[in-house]
């Protein structure tokens, strides 16, 4: 029972956590054009519902009753139609559906967390009610909706429901007795026998019709909102009644996918077959079994071929249908699974080379055995890729988030400003975009706080369009994604920079040594903040420090470009996928480095006379008409039996980020396709990665290779750290 | 590169297997002529003739860190850990694998000698103060040898 909870509970936030997204989505949209359409309020509609019932299955009071209130106000837009607003009730709308929307994403995440929810929501329900009393224009249809809103979902057949109602108190002593009403054709289901909450059960059955654009009539009518009503469906069963043959057939099909569902009968309502009305009354005979009008839940055999074709008939059904197939091409898959996936065929790439490349075959003549190895490797890497690929998704999510945060903002700080959204079908792995979207909320704050100018006017005064803008753009370029977010606001003033962090005592060099791209670093460092004061934004202090932080524990990069005046651009370079990475074998002092290929511009031989010694000692070496600094590896690290001289050993031309710089290494070994692993935790305490030593990976011979991370080397050996 | 795993049975000294919830089972090893003894609940496995790949910029006793199939373990040496000077290894060298609160560490020591059963209640602290606390307490067994237990914890601080 209680995984069974699990996996329902999965399922829930899963589908409750996407519909709020892709409701966020269309709202922002709907805002920008000012307007809902007929469509928009459908969709919202029926999201609010699906919450609601999926809610209510599993007993999230709270969000059971926003999503029901919220409901009700859309009913009420959507049946007289969205131009009844004026544009005040329009802003107050949209205001309250963000409102609404994080409410929910706030009660949900404390279901996920395993939290109380919210059991006070009256001031917010009583917002809805307020609005939609407002907007209705008279006091006594808000409270007509709202009584309307248990039955909402099925207003159309509201008649039938009252008349139901008006029923249900004949009825309900009478244990066989048929619920008056006017479909000719009713299903009796009885559920399983103590699967508790059977009228919500009853309820989820009737959402599931009403979803298949179906209107049945049910009895007992109140189960949302009734409990009682459980213990009479458990004595009665359940009755739906549908209007036409074919919704019918439809609906038993739906019944008879269904949880928890012991046995359903198909019945003729003898209201209007009088004549066999005897027949079908005898629901609970044995030999109904057997009659044309009865499937039970074992003969699914006998009730499906007959269903077969109905989805296919009627317009709106094959769309159903349709709609359906599109989406079971898709499956939601455990990213855990993934990792593992992804582990495993790093490990099997691994393993293929120490198959292909053993020391056993070395001098045997195999043309038969090469075959299959270059085979062998071929389908290896189409795996690779494939797995790879199982694992991109579209930032297109992370982007989407910032649209609101750019909207809260605008009104927050009152400054009018536009965001346009670029390549946001870029792909990255999984693990990267969950580990971007902060860094890219923190900068897009930032330039909304203190990027764009506090006024309309101050812009105009320079000669910019009134309306600020913030770019956000992705794109691909080979092994990377770059990510930027770029603002024509104020721009930042390195002198000011430069002073602040004076006074914070962070420089490390004298000030008029800093360069304009090394003034702009500095606001990356722990505890800078040009910000005179915090705002609820931004400007704590802790800020872009962070950014960098997660930037560059997934393997990225931040810069910032600003011009006074013209605004700011910070870019994130963030590599693909942080599982495989294309290296250059080195060796140093007889152990295995290897270096990312993306940073090696050019490797060659050099003799020590071709060093230039500058005043405070540092080697600098000539290549291709400029000057490099040189970094001896060997040295640095310290590492026993490392080439001491140019001629011995070999430099390597490095362009990493923020350094161009040449490492001179004892030789080079081999390109190879390698696979990141971490470094033991253990070794986290001893900050080795600050040494350039990023991670290791396990080459084709079993032996061990450490990844050197090329812009942490150049800082070591300066001595920032 | 080879590794010869030692089966846990073999070393495993037959004893009685008594009910008493203070008896539990200790692996003892030799680290510069000091008997050690460590809890097997921590004890993964040993290793012998590993070739250990060494680290830059880590602390000596630190010899690297090796591969355990696929999976990449810290080696510290025992003996240097201690502030020892570095010896050279022998044939009886081997290296205990550890999970320490999900920190998995292989120490290097001098030889193991068996799997003992040992009854926590009769173990006294260390009188002096060991300012390196590698052990925290100790107790004598039958045949006169002291046993030092080790203390794991402190295994994986810096």
């Amino acid at each position: 029972m209680d995984s069974s909870v699990e996996s329902l509970l999965d399922a829930y936030l899963f589908e409750t956590n996407s519909l709020l997204m892709d409701l966020d989505g269309l709202l922002i949209n709907a805002e920008k054009s000012e307007s809902l359409s007929q469509d928009d309020v459908n969709e919202i509609f029926r999201s609010m519902h699906t919450i609601k019932g999926s809610s209510a299955m599993l007993e999230f009071t709270s969000i059971t009753e926003i999503a029901h209130h919220i409901e009700d106000l859309f009913f009420y837009i959507r049946e007289n139609g969205i131009d009844s607003l004026d544009e005040k009730h329009k802003k107050d709308l949209f205001n309250l559906m963000f409102k609404s929307t994080d409410k929910l994403r706030e009660e949900v995440q404390k279901v996920e967390n395993n939290e109380p929810l919210d059991d006070n929501i009256e001031p917010f329900v009583s917002e809805i009610n307020s609005l939609l009393k407002e907007i209705s224009g008279k006091g006594d249809s808000s409270s007509q909706a709202s009584a309307g809103g248990g039955a909402s979902a099925d207003a159309s057949s509201g008649s039938a429901s009252g008349a139901a109602s008006a029923a249900a108190g004949a009825a309900s002593g009478v244990s066989l007795s048929l619920p008056e009403t006017d479909m000719p054709y009713l299903i009796h289901v009885y559920f399983t026998e103590g699967c508790g909450m059977e009228h919500l059960r009853a309820f989820m059955l009737v959402n599931s019709l009403q979803e298949m654009d179906m209107k049945p009539f049910f009895y007992p009518a109140d189960i949302e909102t009734n409990p009682e009503t459980a213990s009479y469906i458990i004595e009665n069963g359940f009755y739906l009644g549908f209007p036409t043959e074919k919704d019918l057939e439809l609906a038993a099909k739906t019944v008879d996918q269904s949880q928890n569902i012991s046995s359903y009968e198909m019945i003729q309502n003898p209201s209007f077959k009088a004549e066999d009305s005897n027949a079908d009354l005898l629901v609970s005979a044995p030999e109904t079994g057997a009659s044309p009008t009865a499937g039970k839940r074992e003969e699914k055999k006998e009730a499906s071929p007959k269903t077969q074709s109905a989805p296919a008939s009627g317009g709106s059904k094959a769309s159903g249908a349709a709609h359906h197939a599109v989406k079971q091409d898709l499956i939601s898959v455990n990213l855990s699974k993934l990792d593992a996936l992804m582990n495993l065929v790093g490990e099997i790439v691994i393993t293929e080379s120490m198959v292909t490349s053993s020391p056993d075959l070395k001098g045997l003549k195999l043309d038969n055995f090469m075959k299959s190895a270059r085979q062998l490797r071929k389908l290896n890497s189409d795996l690779q890729d494939i797995s790879m690929s199982l694992r991109m998704v579209s930032v297109s999510g992370v982007f989407q988030k910032m649209n609101r945060i750019v909207r809260d903002m605008k009104q927050h700080l009152n400054k009018d400003v536009r965001l346009t959204i670029i390549g946001e079908n870029t792909e990255v792995d999984k693990t990267i975009v969950d580990n971007i979207s902060d860094p890219i909320m923190h900068i897009v704050r930032n330039s909304m706080d203190h990027g764009i100018e506090k006024t309309a006017e101050e812009r105009i005064a320079a000669g910019k369009d009134p309306q600020g803008e913030l770019i956000l753009s992705a794109t691909h370029t080979g092994s990377e994604v770059i990510i930027s977010i770029s603002d024509d606001g104020r721009g930042m003033d390195p002198q000011a920079i430069l002073a602040k962090a004076a006074r914070q005592g962070i420089l490390t060099k004298p000030e008029e040594e800093y360069t304009q791209k090394e003034i702009l670093s500095l606001l990356m460092m722990p505890g800078f903040s040009t910000a005179p004061e915090v705002t609820e934004y931004s400007g704590r202090g802790v800020g872009l420090d962070v950014v960098k932080k997660n930037v560059e524990a997934i393997g990225g990069s931040v810069t910032i470009t600003s011009e006074l005046g013209k605004g700011s651009t910070t870019t994130l370079k963030i590599p693909l996928t942080m599982a495989i990475v294309d290296g250059m074998e080195v060796s140093i002092g007889g152990n295995m480095y290897t270096i990312p290929l993306a940073n090696i511009k050019q490797s060659f031989k050099a003799s020590e006379s071709d060093i230039i010694l500058d005043p405070a000692g540092h080697e600098i070496i000539r290549c291709m008409d400029d000057f490099y600094p040189v970094i001896r590896a060997g040295e640095m690290y310290n590492i026993p039996g490392a080439c001491n001289t140019i001629d011995d050993g070999i430099l390597i031309w490095i362009e990493s980020t923020d350094h161009s710089y040449c490492l001179l290494v004892d030789s080079l070994i081999g390109e190879h396709q390698i696979v990141v692993k971490p470094l033991p935790s253990y070794l986290q305490q001893f900050h080795i990665k600050d040494y350039g030593i990023a991670g290791c990976t396990i080459l084709g011979d079993g032996n061990i290779s450490i990844i050197l991370d090329m812009n942490n080397i150049y800082s070591a050996s300066h001595g920032y750290y | 590169m080879s590794s010869t795993d030692f089966d846990m049975e073999d070393i495993v000294s037959v004893s009685e297997s008594s009910e008493n919830e203070n008896i539990e089972r200790f692996l003892t090893f030799i680290s510069d002529n000091i008997t050690f003894g460590v809890s097997t609940n921590h004890v993964i496995e040993i290793i012998s003739t590993y070739m250990i790949r060494p680290l830059p910029m880590v602390p000596g006793y630190i010899k690297g860190i090796i591969n355990l199939r696929g999976m990449v373990i810290p080696v510290i040496d025992l003996r240097m850990r201690m502030g020892k000077p570095a010896e050279e290894y022998t044939s009886s060298s081997c290296i205990i694998v550890l999970e320490i609160d999900e920190v998995t560490i292989g120490v290097l020591v001098d030889s193991v000698i068996q799997v003992l059963d040992i009854d926590v209640t009769k173990t006294t602290p260390i009188p002096v103060r060991d300012n390196q606390e590698l052990a925290s307490s100790m107790t004598s067994l039958e045949d006169g040898t002291v046993v030092l237990f080790l203390n794991c914890e402190q295994m994986i601080q810096q």
